[in-house]
């Protein structure tokens, strides 16, 4: 059989044969490779998340950053006791704006809330707060 | 040894030949007797326009031009433009007993003028010149009695060829072969650039994984990780809720409702508000409970106590 004369369905044959082998390297990576991706990014979005925990958590600047709440209010209403990373704190006679600027400081601060107590007297209020970092 | 050079016996055909009994495939050259020729000094500098006016150059000349081809090629300053019928080629060829599977490629002895320096014979009447560059049939009694005669060989074959592969045994053409290549060929490429990609995707995300744990070098250890995140996610989980609730009741504080007092620890909170009378009292609970807050209940009147753990 002389191939020359089925030259030009040989190329095409060819040519086909080719796509078709391309299509299977394609469906190929895309089942194996799909699992696997999926696998190395729900990981990779788990280190993110813990990596984000440790740094939110674990600050080491926090114990600089707790020394605002003794400043926010006059320091003859504040009794302060920090040591090591636990910090007790007494707040007295303090007006409604103080005690809200103290609360949105409080809760944006990255620190274990132990214990946050609030009394009104009158029209003034005392907090106690204990926390640890 | 090269798959380049064709290599294969060369046999001249000429209206008056034999019959042939061949083994094997072979060249054929064609005399003047099977096609048209045109030589034109035309202003045109690449072979694709050459080819694109062959027809045009031959209009009234055949009957079906359609059914012609042509061999077009420049030789120093002029054009040369070859018209054949491809079918009559062949029909001519199969009375000769020669089957369109035993060539391998068509020359014409125009192809090889500079050969033909020399006349060669055709049988026992005509031969073949070369005059003025164009070769020409003549009979032999045309030719000087002292004229020298070449023998046809091989060494007359010329460097391209056509083959008749169109007319037998090919159902495709030419044009529909490079159309349907290129299309597969187009969709090969697509497949293997996407599948390239997803490889290349996965790469990054390997690699994106490998920058983390260089980073951070603690999260290569399984034990480690689960540590890490059975600690941080404990603490991440009980403080979002303390400040959730402590927001939550901050915005349940409307005109006529202040707190009295407010108790919040690791496990549990503990809300009094005053309300100016009753009525705002009761408005106060169903805020809470709208809030989930189910404990809220009032007590002596206008103080709301809420009471829940965490």
């Amino acid at each position: 059989m002389n191939w020359k004369l089925y030259k030009n369905e040989l190329i095409v044959v060819a040519s086909l044969l080719l796509m078709l082998y391309a299509l299977l390297y394609k469906n190929n990576q895309i089942s194996s490779r799909t699992q696997e991706m999926l696998s190395t990014k729900h990981t990779v979005r788990e280190f993110r998340e813990l990596i984000t925990l440790q740094k939110t958590w674990a600050d080491k600047k926090v114990s600089k950053k707790v020394n605002k709440l003794e400043k926010i209010v006059p320091s003859s209403k504040v009794k302060w006791s920090k040591k090591g990373k636990k910090l007790t704190a007494s707040y007295k006679d303090l007006d409604p704006k103080e005690l809200n600027r103290l609360i949105i400081n409080i809760l944006s601060m990255a620190v274990q809330i132990q214990e946050l107590k609030i009394n009104r007297n009158d029209s003034s209020y005392d907090v106690e707060f204990k926390c640890k970092w | 040894m090269s798959f380049l050079v064709n290599n294969k016996a060369l046999l001249l055909a000429y209206s008056g030949m034999k019959e042939q009994t061949l083994s094997h495939t072979v060249n054929i050259m064609l005399t003047p007797q099977f096609y048209t020729l045109k030589k034109e000094k035309l202003p045109l500098k690449y072979l694709y326009q050459a080819k694109r006016i062959a027809p045009s150059l031959f209009d009234g000349l055949f009957e079906n031009s359609e059914k012609y081809d042509y061999l077009v090629y420049k030789e120093e300053e002029e054009w040369i433009f070859i018209a054949y019928d491809p079918e009559a080629i062949s029909d001519f060829l199969l009375s000769k007993s020669i089957k369109p599977e035993q060539v391998s490629k068509i020359f014409f002895a125009q192809q090889a003028s500079s050969s033909f320096a020399a006349p060669v014979l055709l049988g026992e009447k005509d031969a073949l010149v070369s005059l003025d560059n164009t070769v020409v049939v003549v009979p032999q009694l045309a030719l000087k009695e002292n004229n020298d005669i070449v023998t046809f060989n091989d060494s007359f074959t010329p460097k391209r060829g056509v083959t008749l592969q169109g007319i037998h045994g090919s159902i495709l053409s030419k044009r529909q072969t490079i159309g349907l290549a290129g299309f597969f060929t187009l969709f090969a490429l697509m497949f293997f650039a996407e599948g390239w990609r997803y490889t290349h995707d996965s790469q990054a995300t390997q690699e994106e994984m490998q920058t983390l744990l260089e980073e951070n070098p603690s999260l290569q250890s399984d034990y480690t990780r689960k540590s890490i995140a059975a600690k941080y996610q404990a603490i991440d989980k009980n403080e979002r809720r303390k400040r959730d609730v402590v927001k939550t009741l901050a915005g349940m504080i409307f005109k006529g409702v202040k707190i009295g007092s407010f108790k919040l620890n690791e496990k549990a909170f503990k809300i009094e508000f005053v309300c100016s009378d009753a009525k705002v009292a009761k408005r106060l609970v169903q805020l809470a409970k709208k809030s989930e807050f189910n404990s809220a209940k009032v007590v002596t009147g206008n103080v709301v106590h809420i009471e829940e753990k965490l």
